[in-house]
């Protein structure tokens, strides 16, 4: 299994941006709610260091140019249309005929150049305003050249701040559970461009709920593989596998508070699920909840304080709040008989949901305090499973809108919603992680 | 293995006495009891989740003891429910060494852990019924398997009526 993007480090340095160009005018202005689709150029890179096998100019291209299109904002200008030759222009302010640019339509430009010596990557790459001829950003990264994915996630990352003002939420991985490789449900890794897929779990049995260490270094996950669904938690660096509860029933849906130190988790006592909080060696410390109603799907609240919950203790199920030192828990979904899967966003003022309505699901989101509940997915099958990005603004779900489950993104507006994952199987439970670091 | 092929042959039995495995109508206990001395054996050990890796789950996967059926999110037992535990509760006073579990099923809609859940609810209410008519607690454990285990794949109400249910495996006699 290949892990190097957990312990491989990326070395990023940032190049010189001319004096007193401000990109304050671009953002925030041109990009908003409801402002799709700005014209982007992603120029292969060009080879410094002669002749090559290696692939590292049109993947990294390639990989930024996915990561733009998922975010919702941009459309990548087909590579076929550049003027420019990557191996006979320039990659500096100074050196690009911007024309070359502007009449294909492109109002942004990403252009850089590398060096590859054995396995050593060197990567210089830039953000231009085609428009006003400028460079907005530029970054040098330098590490193994198994590591020009990340490269190009963090790129795409420094691209979406410049224009959005918030950097994008793509240097980060994806787990879920899938079909693809059969009828068994198996828990999967990747990164946001589909690549780098890594089957977790190979038990032939069910495995569901995947969920990040803050660190994203571990998984937890529920397996019935031992019969009984029990807890794991796995290291994805060394591989080893931990036991954490395997009370009798359910040890579902864990979730590790945002500083690693606790589990808040699902337990059956004869039939009646509640949620309680485990230490990281899988002691109960404290029962979060105890009512004869069905207590599932925690979510911390980003500050550790406080953690969503899904009850049925009113008649159907609802999404409720409660204290991580216990305590009486607070109703926050009203609206709607079947409120589902909370998800506490990372900025701590949302949280995501589930509602059924006319036979519908459908992803939401309402405020911490209850109010100004909106619908994210309309008329487009089932939109379950919501989980926020490192930045609190895109999340990704499920989505049976293409007949099989597959995952999507989008961000709090709804605005767009791309589809993420393709090929055979459902798609189902993903699990973003935090950003990589 | 001899087990194995012995459960093959008693399904196969089954299902031709019933006449289909997925059927949610089957009343009455004449199926169970005609086939049920021979089936017991076969069927021990037999949970839904052995079924679905071998491949044999919703094929006359009914042993003698008989589903009962719930109403979306919901783990009340009706009528027809108590009747059919009623009818369960007569074998396993028949059959007094026998152990059983309960699994608690659900359709596709809704979210996978909630469905979790509500499965262990639906299992632990056919249980608790089943004390209630004098069957010792310690002869019953429960499991819950939520939506993960479909009995019928299609994306209709008759089809999630079928899955709502609590399915019972004779684990040991």
């Amino acid at each position: 299994m290949n892990r190097s993007w957990l312990w491989v480090g990326v070395v990023a340095g940032v190049l010189g941006i001319h004096a007193g160009v401000s990109t304050a005018q671009m953002k925030g202005s041109i990009f908003g709610p409801g402002t799709r689709s700005y014209p982007v150029a992603v120029a292969p890179l060009k080879n410094l260091s002669g002749p090559t096998a290696a692939d590292v100019a049109t993947r990294f291209a390639d990989i930024v140019g996915r990561d733009l299109t998922l975010s919702g904002y941009f459309k990548i200008l087909d590579r076929s249309a550049y003027i420019e030759k990557s191996e006979a222009s320039g990659y500096t302010p100074d050196s690009i005929n911007f024309e070359n640019w502007s009449v294909i339509g492109a109002l942004a430009l990403v252009k850089g150049a590398y060096t590859l010596q054995g396995d050593n990557l060197t990567l210089e790459v830039r953000l231009f305003d085609v428009y006003q001829r400028r460079q907005l950003s530029g970054r040098r990264y330098h590490g193994p050249v198994s590591e020009v994915r990340r490269m190009a996630n963090k790129f795409a990352d420094e691209v979406i701040a410049q224009f959005t003002g918030e950097r994008g939420p793509f240097d980060s991985r994806f787990a879920f559970v899938s079909t693809r490789d059969g009828k068994f449900k198996e828990i999967y890794v990747m990164s946001p461009d589909e690549g780098d897929l890594q089957q977790i779990t190979r038990n032939q049995t069910l495995n569901v709920s995947p969920s990040w260490s803050p660190d994203s270094h571990s998984l937890l996950y529920t397996s019935y593989k031992r019969r009984n669904p029990d807890l794991f938690l796995i290291d994805l660096i060394s591989g080893r596998e931990t036991l954490l509860s395997q009370r009798p029933g359910l040890n579902l849906g864990a979730k590790m508070s945002p500083d690693g130190t606790k589990i808040a988790v699902t337990v059956e006592d004869d039939g009646n699920s509640d949620v309680v909080l485990l230490d990281r060696s899988g002691k109960v410390i404290r029962r979060l909840t105890d009512s004869w109603a069905i207590d599932v799907s925690p979510s911390w609240s980003p500050d550790g304080k406080q953690i969503a919950f899904c009850s049925n203790r009113g008649g159907g199920p609802q999404i409720y709040v409660v204290s991580a030192d216990g305590g009486d828990a607070r109703r926050v979904t009203f609206s709607g008989n079947y409120n589902t899967s909370p998800a506490w966003s990372p900025k701590g003022d949302l949280i995501a949901y589930v509602s059924r309505s006319e036979g519908e699901f459908n992803v939401f989101t309402i405020k911490v305090d209850g109010s100004d509940a909106r619908q994210l997915t309309q008329a487009a099958g089932n939109n379950e499973d919501p989980s926020w990005g490192p930045d609190g603004r895109y999340m990704v779900f499920s989505s049976s809108r293409t007949g099989r489950r597959k995952l999507f993104i989008t961000d709090i507006t709804g605005g767009s919603q791309v589809q993420l994952t393709h090929g055979g199987g459902d798609d189902t439970s993903p699990a973003w992680s935090r950003w990589l670091e | 293995m001899g087990k194995r092929l012995l459960s093959v042959a008693v399904v196969g039995l089954l299902v031709a006495v019933l006449g289909g495995g997925c059927s949610a109508k089957k009343k009455g206990t004449q199926a169970g009891t005609e086939a049920g001395g021979v089936g017991e054996e076969g069927l021990a050990g037999g949970g839904s989740l052995e079924q679905y890796k071998a491949g044999t789950l919703g094929s006359g996967e009914q042993g003698p003891l008989q589903d009962i059926h719930f109403a979306f999110d919901s783990f009340e037992l009706d009528e027809a429910a108590r009747a059919s535990l009623r009818e369960d509760g007569n074998w396993l006073k028949d059959h007094p060494r026998a152990k059983v579990e309960a699994e608690g099923h659900c359709d596709e809609r809704g979210t996978v852990e909630y469905n979790l859940a509500l499965g262990a609810k639906r299992a632990r209410a056919a249980k608790d019924y089943l004390v209630t008519l004098g069957i010792a607690a310690d002869r019953l454990t429960t499991i819950s398997y939520g939506e993960e285990l479909p009995l019928c794949h299609e994306h209709t109400e008759e089809c999630w009526a079928k899955n709502r249910r609590a399915h019972f495996v004779v684990v040991s006699e």
